[in-house]
């Protein structure tokens, strides 16, 4: 019993392998009880569980609340939707050119490349960021090395000029609209507000169905999921961990003690965008579409809603506030539950769910400073006490 | 003995109508068949001797006939006006003096039908009687279907009219159209010259239109120059694109830098058939493919033709075999171009003409760029006044109180759905606006107070929950704002004499709804300077945001203070909504494009300061149209470099353009 209490990452990787299992029996591989679809959301959820580990590790352990890991996140599903969308691509074209008698030439096939991708936007050059998009290898770590350097750089500045508190919020809200503006323009060259799409296609297995393709990335968003979670709760046992929660609670104490607090800062801010950037690398697949409106501010601030929901401070409130409202969110906005007629009002659900989220997030805030997690242990203790 | 000159002339006068009148009607009587039915090709003819006749008849008849309303007898082809009488009888008269013919069967009579075409003509052969029209609202607008239409037949008409016109709007009107008429189609070359130098202080884009047209040039390319053309300059390929031309590439472009590049003359003579076609890719794989298909290629070796190279080696393979005939080379490409001059010749014919052209074009767009950077002043001032107005409220609430409030931007949205449910009640849109400013604060005031009761008093020490609890509220109003007014946009019209602009000339002009915006961001700043550093209430604001339990001593209500200031904030973010409402257009998501702009410019400017947060609106207004100066075609792009911009300045004033300092400054 002791063990189990202590050792809290073990008995989350084993519960989310066990749940990845069941999912995978009851895919449409085994037993056809959740449909592929359903497979994908519980993939895609475990990402922003992910995405709500970064932030809480950032926001409930360092104190400094991020509204710019989504547009992390995103920008992790841009770096790997450019290799997708790149590959899926040149296979088309290359089938499609494989009646003529002479076949293409490599400059030929970049160029109905250029035509197949760019075409939507008016162009058909390739543009620069694209010159790596045919090596997985190098896209993968540039999901690493991109968002890494935006964060080193973008925090650097930030935390340089100590910009602290709500200012820093604020200004990575203006980060993350600058980089969606950027990002709306047809020449930004990553096909402006149509974004990247296709995604769930995974080249060079073409012949491989979508229900294997749902269960595989579960498994990676199981593993990546885990792999978080152990990272998250290795960084928050330690020495750093100890200091990041004093930065949060007295920053200037922690710096007369002697501590450089911008570079801890900076090196937690770092991490956890990377940890976003790779949660998005596997969520975007699966989603099978990303463009610029994933990057807006809105999108961020759900984030710390849902940790702030789930209880911050605690890795497992952030998995489970994530999980709880992005899950009972697409059960609302699904259409899946009759209207009701309330008075003269007639009540849409798909319409209604916002307003009840956004009174819950004011009453949540209002009445927990723990969110679910708190409300858990507290009803633990009582239970316990009796 | 006056008298009877003047009864003389009047006398005179009649019989030459009279006169020209029979011989308007004979004219119409030798020419009927021409009006019965008429084609845009053989009408033109028949007006212009109409038009010689100059009778006092001709005017109405041109009308009558143009409006549908003459009709021709079958049986001899007399063109009448026709009037119905009963069912099937019409009353026919005579189309000059209108005495009646008969009463005839309907089947007997034909109503003309001029088409379009002919209409035109005949709209256009009016013009010289319109000119001279007694009201001048139709000879206004005949000045407007000329300038659409220049002709050169309308400068005679238009020189008469301009010697009686008394008005003197229009007749200035007159003169310019007639002077564009003239730089168009005079023949006399001096005489066009001094007028196109006339034009120098005309900003006017069609004069602009006009002389461009005149300076427009073709690229031509021959072995010899012809004489006597007019040459704009002789162009000299630069060399060397041709060496550095890339025949991988699969399709050209010609240099963007504005350049002429021997590659750009080569293909320009391959574009004239002057020159065989360069090999690109594309001509390559057609060649191979072609001779693939007839067997000169094996098919195996056609499927390995997979780069370049191996594609060059076998065209020339069959080069040498005389399978293909041989390509154009670089040098021959070089040789080929330097057989030609290369040269920009004026559409127009004479030298001095396109020279005072030029020259007057010049001197107009200098003075056109001076005027829009003061244009571009005047717009940086109102987006500047637009930024001011969204933040102004969070001035209160954010810079003030500290509060954090993502609802902000709904209370602006509220502020312009109170201006729309008020014009749905009050019709008349200048009254309808002077009762939606007190309903706006007053709704999005008392909205503030519950909020802060409710919400926001329980988190003055949690700023960061603060922010997740509004902004839940947030969308929480969006949604219901959505679900009550729906998605489409709702207008709110402003007043008629908030309509149109203020136009100082043809380049400078700011429409009436933005000069009452900056008015009305003006006034607000005044009344809060006063509010806030003039009044008791002010000053407890100032007090309690300090230092709340050193004023509770001093016997304020912090708690009371703290609600009435929060309520100010988002009572003047609702009245600036119904000014938002006026220029933009009203939707749920209203509050959603300034939220971040508002934060930022209060942020930009300094945390609790009004005067700061004007500075911050100015310098974010102004920056952002400057960007957008240098880069017209993206407004994206330039608050994407506006917010990065903003980033690297809060390096260098993290606390804005005005700081506080001392104990005002908290932290």
């Amino acid at each position: 019993m002791n063990f189990i209490k202590r050792n809290q990452s073990l008995n989350f990787v084993i519960f989310f392998f066990l749940f990845s299992l069941v999912v995978t029996i009851a895919s449409e591989l085994a037993m056809g009880l959740f449909s592929t679809s359903f497979v994908k959301v519980l993939g895609k959820t475990m990402m922003l569980c992910l995405a709500a580990i970064a932030l809480d590790l950032v926001w409930g352990y360092c104190g400094i609340l991020s509204l710019g890991h989504m547009a992390f996140f995103a920008l992790g599903g841009y770096l790997i939707g450019m290799w997708l969308m790149y590959e899926r691509t040149k296979e088309i074209v290359i089938s499609a050119a494989s009646e003529q008698l002479i076949p293409l030439t490599p400059e030929e096939t970049k160029e109905a490349i250029g035509n197949q991708i760019f075409g939507v936007v008016g162009g058909s050059d390739i543009p620069i960021i694209w010159i790596f998009a045919d090596s997985l290898i190098i896209h993968l770590l540039l999901i690493v090395i991109i968002p890494g350097l935006l964060a080193l750089v973008f925090g650097w500045l930030a935390f340089r000029s100590r910009v602290t508190g709500v200012y820093l919020s604020i200004l990575t809200q203006a980060m993350t609209l600058a980089l969606s503006l950027y990002l709306f323009q047809n020449d930004s060259g990553l096909r402006g507000n149509n974004g990247l799409s296709g995604l769930q296609n995974i080249p060079g297995y073409g012949n491989i169905t979508q229900d294997v393709i749902s269960v595989i990335f579960l498994w990676l968003s199981t593993f990546a999921l885990c792999c978080g979670f152990y990272l998250a709760s290795i960084i928050t046992k330690s020495k750093l961990g100890n200091l990041l929660v004093g930065i949060r609670d007295d920053e200037a104490r922690v710096r007369f003690l002697g501590y450089n607090v911008e570079l801890y800062k900076l090196l937690i801010f770092v991490v956890t965008a990377i940890m976003a950037a790779v949660a998005g690398s596997l969520y975007y697949p699966q989603a099978g579409i990303v463009n610029p409106t994933e990057l807006a501010p809105i999108a961020s601030i759900y984030l710390a809603v849902w940790v702030s929901i789930g209880g911050r401070g605690k890795l497992i409130g952030a998995v489970l506030g994530a999980a709880f409202v992005s899950l009972i969110s697409s059960f609302f906005t699904s259409g899946q539950i009759p209207n009701i007629d309330f008075w003269i009002i007639n009540i849409n659900w798909v319409d209604w769910w916002l307003i009840i989220l956004g009174l819950s997030f004011v009453s949540i805030t209002l009445t927990t400073q723990n969110g679910l997690f708190g409300l858990i242990e507290k009803v633990k203790e009582r239970v316990i006490n009796k | 003995m006056k008298r009877f000159f003047i009864f003389v002339g009047v006398m005179l006068f009649a019989s030459a109508s009279v006169a020209s009148d029979k011989d308007l009607r004979e004219f119409i009587w030798t020419n009927k068949a021409s009006f019965h039915k008429s084609s845009s090709k053989t009408i033109s003819p028949v007006i212009d001797s109409l038009l010689k006749l100059n009778s006092g008849g001709t005017e109405k008849f041109l009308l009558r006939w143009l409006n549908k309303e003459l009709w021709f007898r079958k049986s001899d082809g007399l063109v009448v006006t026709a009037k119905k009488l009963e069912k099937k009888s019409y009353k026919i008269f005579d189309v000059i003096d209108e005495q009646l013919i008969e009463v005839i069967d309907k089947k007997k009579i034909k109503q003309i039908k001029p088409n379009s075409g002919v209409r035109a003509i005949i709209s256009s052969a009016l013009v010289q009687f319109q000119l001279l029209n007694a009201d001048p609202s139709i000879r206004s607008k005949t000045l407007d279907s000329i300038a659409r239409k220049p002709d050169e037949r309308f400068r005679v008409p238009l020189r008469k009219a301009i010697e009686i016109e008394n008005n003197l709007k229009i007749k200035n009107r007159m003169i310019r159209l007639e002077k564009l008429l003239t730089v168009r189609f005079e023949k006399n070359i001096s005489q066009r010259v001094e007028v196109i130098r006339s034009l120098k202080n005309d900003l006017g884009i069609d004069v602009r239109g006009v002389l461009n047209q005149i300076i427009r040039t073709a690229l031509k390319a021959e072995k010899v120059i012809p004489d006597n053309i007019n040459i704009s300059q002789i162009l000299e390929p630069e060399k060397g694109a041709i060496d550095q031309y890339d025949f991988l590439e699969t399709n050209h472009s010609s240099t963007i830098d504005g350049s002429f590049t021997d590659l750009d003359a080569y293909l320009m003579l391959v574009k004239e058939e002057k020159a065989p076609e360069i090999l690109t890719q594309k001509k390559l794989k057609d060649i191979l493919t072609q001779q693939a298909e007839i067997g000169n290629i094996k098919r195996e070796e056609a499927h390995s033709l997979d780069s370049y190279y191996k594609r060059n080696s076998v065209l020339n393979r069959l080069i040498e075999n005389g399978k293909v005939e041989p390509v154009v080379s670089r040098e021959d490409m070089k040789n080929i171009v330097a057989q030609y001059v290369f040269y920009e010749e004026y559409a127009e014919s004479s030298r001095e003409v396109t020279n005072a052209a030029t020259e007057t074009l010049n001197l107009i767009n200098n003075r056109v760029s001076v005027f829009s950077f003061v244009d571009l002043i005047l717009e940086g001032l109102s987006l500047a006044s637009i930024y001011f107005l969204a933040a102004i409220g969070l001035a209160i609430t954010f810079g003030v109180m500290r509060v954090i409030n993502m609802a902000h931007g709904e209370f602006i949205m509220m502020g312009a759905y109170s201006g729309y449910v008020v014009q749905l009640f009050v019709t008349n849109y200048t009254l309808s606006i002077v009762i939606a400013i007190p309903v706006a604060f007053l709704v999005t005031f008392f909205a503030g107070i519950v909020m802060e009761r409710l919400v926001i008093k329980k988190l003055y020490k949690r700023p960061l929950e603060t922010l997740l609890a509004t902004f839940g509220i947030s969308i929480a109003l969006q949604q219901l704002a959505k679900i009550v007014f729906g998605t489409q946009a709702r207008p709110l019209t402003s007043p008629e004499w908030l309509d149109g602009a203020l136009i100082f000339n043809e380049i400078i002009s700011i429409s009436w709804i933005r000069v009452a915006i900056f008015v009305l961001s003006i006034a607000f700043t005044i009344i809060l300077i006063y509010v806030l550093n003039r009044t008791r209430f002010g000053l407890e604001t100032r007090a309690v945001t300090q230092n709340p339990s050193m004023a509770a001593s001093m016997g304020v209500n912090p708690d009371q203070i703290n609600m009435f200031t929060f309520g100010l904030g988002s009572g003047i973010a609702g009245i600036a909504g119904v000014g938002i409402g006026l220029y933009a257009k009203v939707t749920s998501e209203l509050g959603n494009d300034y939220i971040v702009q508002s934060f930022m410019t209060v942020v930009v400017g300094g945390v609790g300061s009004i005067w700061g947060t004007l500075a911050g609106a100015t310098l974010i207004g102004f920056l952002q149209k400057l960007i957008e100066w240098f880069n017209p075609s993206n407004t994206l792009a330039a608050q994407t470099y506006m917010i990065i911009f903003i980033i690297i300045f809060i390096q260098f004033r993290p606390r804005g353009i005005v700081a506080l300092r001392g104990r005002a400054a908290g932290d």
